[in-house]
């Protein structure tokens, strides 16, 4: 028998109130012009245009599984672009913090990447460009950590010899304690931190 | 009036440098009797125009040839007032521009234009304005007491005209008083009707006389002099109009038809109409058991864009359906509505409601309505979703609307039937025919026009009335009767009240320029008219069938009964007529006759072939003066001609013109068919079916077939202009020359 | 001309050569720069994956509150990413009151407290507008005449406002690199994305990305690619090697920085100024032909 979606508004509702930018989804007429512009439209697994289709007939797992909504390189194309002046990327990222909140890791490199910049945002105040990878690597597990991190190495080496790698390890910043009462307090009061 | 023809020949933009002027003046002129021939190098400036003037004064001079650039252009520098024959001949677009400078051929391309100028100015006689013996009315008959009818008679009213407004119901109002709001400029929000007010002022309007239970029962005569008999309120009155706006507006599609959607099986199951009429009574429910709607879907292009119903679209529809999701969410914020579409086309700015709508969180579903049905006392619809590529369900409904279509009120439920001419094809047992859509027998009774052609607009297949959209949009084949509103085409109530007030203007500047004998558009402030020579007529009936704009009449014994406020000028009744008994005072069959026979033919030795273009002076010649314009060359043995419409082509001048010698024959008209762009409906498509008894001449006179062409020109279409004159030199070069030359 | 120079995380590391070369070529075209205290992380695009959209405000919003007590010049960010996250928090800011308060409820945390007051400038914005192309036409002593440059903008120093320059077709890096003597080719792919904060996680899929950018470069004439902006630069010049691996190709473009031109042009030290021995793909080839 033919499968049937049961339209079901309760998931839009629960992205319009916990998705950061969520809401904007509503104004979407389905031009096509995201998927279009999109860098890595021909990586996606559902065009942001469908993801939006989806997220109103009520599909969240289909949703939140996307790789799509972790696949942005945050170039503002589809911002520009977009008829209906919907923010996409916003959408995008705030659909991708809402999926990694719900431990959903469709792309676990990728998440890891950003959860690890975000880590050290909070720890120092500011970033360790030689750190990152390497947090993100051993993300993988051991094993591929130090295979990454050995297929990095010429990378590495080569940034290090052009003095275009910080040799001294990040320093935190001098208020570092307040700005992360700051942040605290942000996350609490803004959208998309809860577990639905 | 006792013709002194002056020539005056420009040697301007290039025209000196192309031409002997001298000799042209000598050979082009000799056939006729000229009085006074004269070159100027700038004879569109100040002292060129002087100079002829002059020659008016002192010389007398009433008769003016005018040799420089096309008629298109500087019409109004070389205007000398109604009492002077101006004619033009081509030297600019169709030689200097065109042509090489200096050679032989292009000498005798303008010589010959010269003669076919000289020609036409001897045939040419001062037109004077049709003035009837009764008086001019300026009055407006509004028929239709909606929207457009309202808003018709007030613009009349308040630009100074008196308006007789005939609503069939009660009451004023039509269906914007049976709506709860509208949505319009600027597509914001919700307004008011404003129906009251609107049925108050023009009630109150002194220029306004308002006849309500009212239907026209006849319209007689024509523009400026149209009698109307009207029965209100089982009283029979008589009023005198100038001209009249058809506003009889629209009817819902039929939604029985819809049973697949619901409609008539599911009580649940509402048209857009009914919906409105519920909010607007107060409101909304569930028709079944009265309880509150929570959950409704609409389903756009009910019937719509759909070649088993209607297959065009409203272009309202969506707006409405958004428009009534509004009223939902008023009376309940907690309910969702779906609006299940197929496109979402809400026209120019309202597209700012369609942002409304969605901000409102309305769900829009793309796709097709596939099943609707019944679970547990609630609807469900099935769709296939086009954007998901799934098939859908959406449930828990307490209401599915059917947004269904316009229906111009003009069209007839069933297909009329009418008495058909004996041994017509398609007539069953009882004599009777079904009549064809551009007939005025094929739309609903709204007018009654005392007609031969029938009584009310000709009307395109989906029944609204026959007009050109873009060319002319409030004229219709009815000349003075001019539509607005839902009855012309499905719109919202902004453009509506655009419509009516274009439609009220055009109708007044009818009624002016019909009372100073001058034609409306296209061929407007013409004064001429056709005149029939009744002692020749043979009562063939060609004239009153043919007229696209139903202007002539018959009596019992099928004489043709002309009405000039009703022509429009094409000449289609002259073009018919095989006794050549119609013509007007300047432009008749003898004139293009007369014109064809002076063109010079030379000797078949010569080697040197002619060629007869007759072409529509509306758009193929002016896409042919572009081509000049842009400096495109073409063969010089084409001798143009231009006409009014090719629909007012007589074949006896083809016949003229190859028993003459001319090796060819080329008709370039405007398109026909369904998106036609003749300026006068029919006249090229007559031309061309005229053109297809051309076959008897060519046969009697043993010529091939391939020497008479007709083309389809736009006006746009100057680059083919130069190709197709090129490939039917080609062709007539393969068939030789025609074998009259000499004789 | 005083400014505060944002330079960000990235202009200490991997684009230090940006940096470098900023500093003597700014001097000359008479720019103070001041750096904001105790300045942190714009968040770069990626951190959404950590944090909500109102976290990342706030943390940008503490930069911009810290450079309005204490001067309130013109912030100017070379790196586009810090750029682009700092605008775009300024301007949704100034645009909503409700979110401003937000903001400052959580700046409060830290006894902090922004008005919306500051303007937030790209290098190319300030180097176009404020010092001009005369003025940095008197400056070249060695233009940098017959390179032929392809001017790369990519995304987010131009995209989404175009504060200074169009999001569809910008102009002004080019008119920058004719104002250095050198010819900016045509080159289409001017403003397409490089794969940026996700190239190195998602390097299978944004390796064609970058391919494509070298390859309509090198197509339409171009020498070396021009850049102002670090995430850019990395990602054109590290993976070269690799994409030749990938693809069978042979790039070798050579990926500079705008300002490092300008040093060069300005007759400046190649390695001191220009700093073009942080190049890993050497530029100075090109460049000593070109100046002669």
């Amino acid at each position: 028998m033919e499968t049937m979606i049961n339209y079901d508004p309760t998931f839009a509702e629960e992205v319009f109130q916990n998705v950061d930018a969520g809401e904007e989804i509503k104004m979407c007429m389905n031009c096509g012009v995201c998927a279009g512009s999109c860098p890595l439209r021909h990586e996606m697994d559902y065009p942001p245009r469908q993801i939006f289709s989806l997220i109103r007939s009520g599909k969240r797992d289909e949703v939140l599984n996307s790789k799509s909504i972790m696949l942005c390189t945050s170039c503002y194309t589809c911002v520009v672009k977009c008829p209906r002046s919907i923010p996409v990327m916003d959408v995008m990222h705030g659909l991708a913090h809402y999926a990694i909140k719900q431990g959903i890791l469709t792309r676990k490199l990728t998440a890891s990447f950003g959860g690890e910049f975000w880590n050290q945002v909070y720890r120092l105040g500011r970033v360790d460009e030689k750190d990152l990878p390497r947090r993100v690597f051993f993300s993988q597990g051991l094993v591929e950590g130090i295979k990454s991190m050995l297929g990095f190495m010429d990378i590495g080496i080569r940034l290090m010899l052009h003095r275009r790698m910080k040799l001294l390890p990040e320093k935190k910043i001098k208020g570092i304690e307040s700005m992360r009462k700051m942040l605290d307090k942000a996350e609490k009061l803004g959208k998309g931190g809860t577990v639905a | 009036m006792d013709k002194k023809t002056a020539l005056y020949i420009c040697t301007g933009c290039g025209i000196g440098d192309a031409l002997d002027i001298e000799q042209l003046k000598e050979e082009g002129t000799e056939d006729f009797t000229i009085a006074e021939i004269k070159d100027h190098p700038f004879l569109c400036g100040a002292e060129g125009v002087e100079l002829i003037k002059k020659d008016i004064e002192e010389e007398g001079i009433n008769t003016i040839i005018i040799a420089a650039c096309s008629q298109r252009v500087n019409y109004d520098v070389f205007d000398f007032g109604p009492d002077k024959i101006v004619d033009r001949a081509n030297l600019r677009e169709h030689v200097a521009w065109s042509q090489p400078a200096g050679e032989e051929d292009t000498q005798m391309l303008a010589e010959d234009i010269l003669r076919l100028s000289c020609s036409r100015a001897d045939n040419t006689q001062l037109p004077e304005p049709y003035a009837p013996e009764e008086e001019f009315s300026k009055d407006i008959l509004v028929v239709g007491g909606g929207l457009t009818g309202m808003t018709a008679a007030l613009e009349t009213a308040k630009a100074g005209y008196q308006a007789i407004l005939v609503e069939r119901e009660a009451q004023l109002g039509g269906f914007l008083a049976r709506m709860k709001q509208r949505v319009t400029l600027p597509y914001k929000e919700l307004t008011e009707t404003g129906a009251e007010a609107l049925v108050n002022e023009v009630t109150e309007h002194p220029k306004i006389k308002v006849y309500t239970s009212a239907t026209v029962e006849k319209i007689e005569g024509g523009p400026g002099v149209y009698s109307v008999d009207i029965k209100s309120n089982g009283d029979a009155v008589s009023e005198r109009v100038g001209a009249v706006v058809q506003a009889t507006g629209w009817v819902p599609y039929d939604a029985n038809k819809l049973g697949h959607l619901g409609y008539g099986q599911l009580k649940d199951v509402v048209t857009n109409v009914e919906l409105e009429e519920m909010a607007a009574a107060g409101k909304i429910t569930r028709p079944s058991d009265g309880s509150e709607v929570k959950n409704a879907l609409f389903i756009q292009c009910a019937g719509s864009r759909d070649p088993e119903h209607l297959p065009y679209c409203s272009s309202v529809c969506c707006l409405v359906s958004m428009k009534q999701a509004t009223y939902l969410k008023e009376q309940n914020p907690e309910g969702a509505s779906y609006i299940l579409y197929k496109d979402v086309r809400t026209v120019g700015q309202s597209e700012d409601f369609y942002r409304k709508a969605q901000e409102d969180g309305n769900i829009f579903i793309r796709g097709e309505a596939v099943n609707v049905g019944e679970e547990g006392g609630k609807l469900f619809v099935e769709a296939d979703d086009e954007l998901l590529g799934e098939k859908v369900k959406v449930e828990e409904l307490d209401l599915v609307v059917l947004a269904v279509g316009m229906v111009p009120a003009s069209k007839p439920v069933t297909t009329p039937r009418i008495k058909a001419p004996a041994d017509t094809e398609g007539a069953d047992e009882q004599g009777m025919i079904e009549v064809l859509p551009d007939s005025g027998f094929f739309a609903n009774s709204a007018l009654n026009l005392a007609y031969r052609q029938g009584p009310e607009l000709p009307t395109l297949k989906y029944g609204f009335p026959d007009s050109h959209f873009i060319c002319f949009p409030y004229e219709t084949r009815r000349t003075g009767v001019y539509s607005a509103g839902c009855v012309k085409r499905p719109m919202e109530t902004a453009k509506v009240i655009d419509d009516a007030a274009g439609a009220a203007m055009k109708a007044i500047q009818c009624t002016e320029l019909t009372s100073e004998g001058k034609a409306v558009h296209p061929r407007a402030g013409d004064t001429s008219f056709p005149e029939f020579n009744m002692q020749r007529c043979t009562q063939c009936k060609r004239c009153t069938e043919e007229c696209p704009f139903g202007a002539i009449n018959e009596d019992e014994k099928a004489n043709p009964l002309p009405n000039p406020t009703r022509c429009r000028r094409c000449g289609v009744c002259m073009g018919a007529c095989p006794e050549r008994i119609i013509s007007f005072k300047n432009y008749s069959v003898r004139m293009i006759g007369q014109m064809v026979k002076a063109v010079h033919v030379p000797e078949e030795d010569e080697e040197k072939p002619r060629v007869i273009c007759l072409i529509c002076e509306n758009d193929a010649y002016p896409a042919l003066d572009m081509a000049g314009i842009k400096r495109m060359k073409w063969s010089p043995y084409v001798r143009f001609i231009p006409l009014r419409c090719l629909g007012s082509m007589n074949l006896v001048w083809i016949a003229d013109a190859l028993s003459r010698g001319i090796d060819g024959i080329l008709l370039l008209g405007c398109r026909h068919g369904d998106d036609y762009q003749c300026h006068f409906v029919k006249g090229s498509e007559l031309a061309e079916t005229r053109l297809g008894k051309v076959s008897e001449t060519l046969d009697r006179l043993a010529l091939e077939s391939e020497r008479v062409k007709f083309e389809e020109v736009g006006i746009t279409d100057y680059e083919r202009i130069p190709k197709i004159i090129d490939k039917f030199m080609e062709k007539l070069e393969e068939v030789g020359p025609n074998p009259y030359k000499g004789w | 001309m005083k400014y505060f120079l944002y330079w960000g995380c990235s202009l200490e590391g991997t684009g230090a050569n940006f940096l470098v070369s900023l500093k003597p070529v700014s001097e000359a075209l008479g720019m103070e720069f001041e750096e904001i205290e105790d300045w942190n992380c714009c968040g770069a695009s990626v951190s959404y994956a950590g944090a909500n959209d109102l976290a990342i405000k706030v943390l940008n919003a503490r930069n911009l509150a810290v450079a309005e007590a204490e001067a309130g010049y013109d912030i100017v960010a070379p790196c586009s990413s810090c750029y682009v996250q700092m605008i775009k928090v300024n301007r949704e800011i100034q645009e909503d009151p409700d979110l401003l308060k937000d903001v400052n409820s959580c700046l409060a945390e830290g006894g902090l407290k922004y008005n919306g007051s500051i303007n937030v400038r790209h290098i190319q914005d300030v180097l176009y507008n404020d010092v001009g192309v005369d003025k940095i036409k008197q400056a070249v002593v060695k233009p940098l005449s017959g390179l032929k440059v392809a001017g790369y903008v990519g995304c987010q120093s131009v995209r989404p406002y175009g504060e200074y320059d169009s999001v569809n077709k910008p102009k002004v890096q080019d008119r920058l690199l004719e104002a250095l003597g050198a010819e900016a080719v045509p080159f289409p792919s001017k403003i397409k994305c490089c794969g940026s904060g996700i190239f190195l996680p998602e390097m299978n899929y944004c390796m064609e990305l970058v391919k494509n950018i070298l390859e309509d470069a090198t197509k339409h004439g171009g020498q070396l690619i021009s850049t102002v902006c670090p995430m850019c630069a990395m990602n054109l010049e590290m993976y070269q090697e690799r994409i030749n691996k990938a693809y069978g190709t042979d790039f070798d473009v050579p990926i500079v920085y705008l300002t490092q031109l300008m040093a060069v042009a300005f007759g400046m030290d190649m390695k001191k100024d220009a700093a073009l021995n942080y190049n890993i793909i050497p530029p100075e080839g090109v460049l000593k032909a070109a100046i002669g």
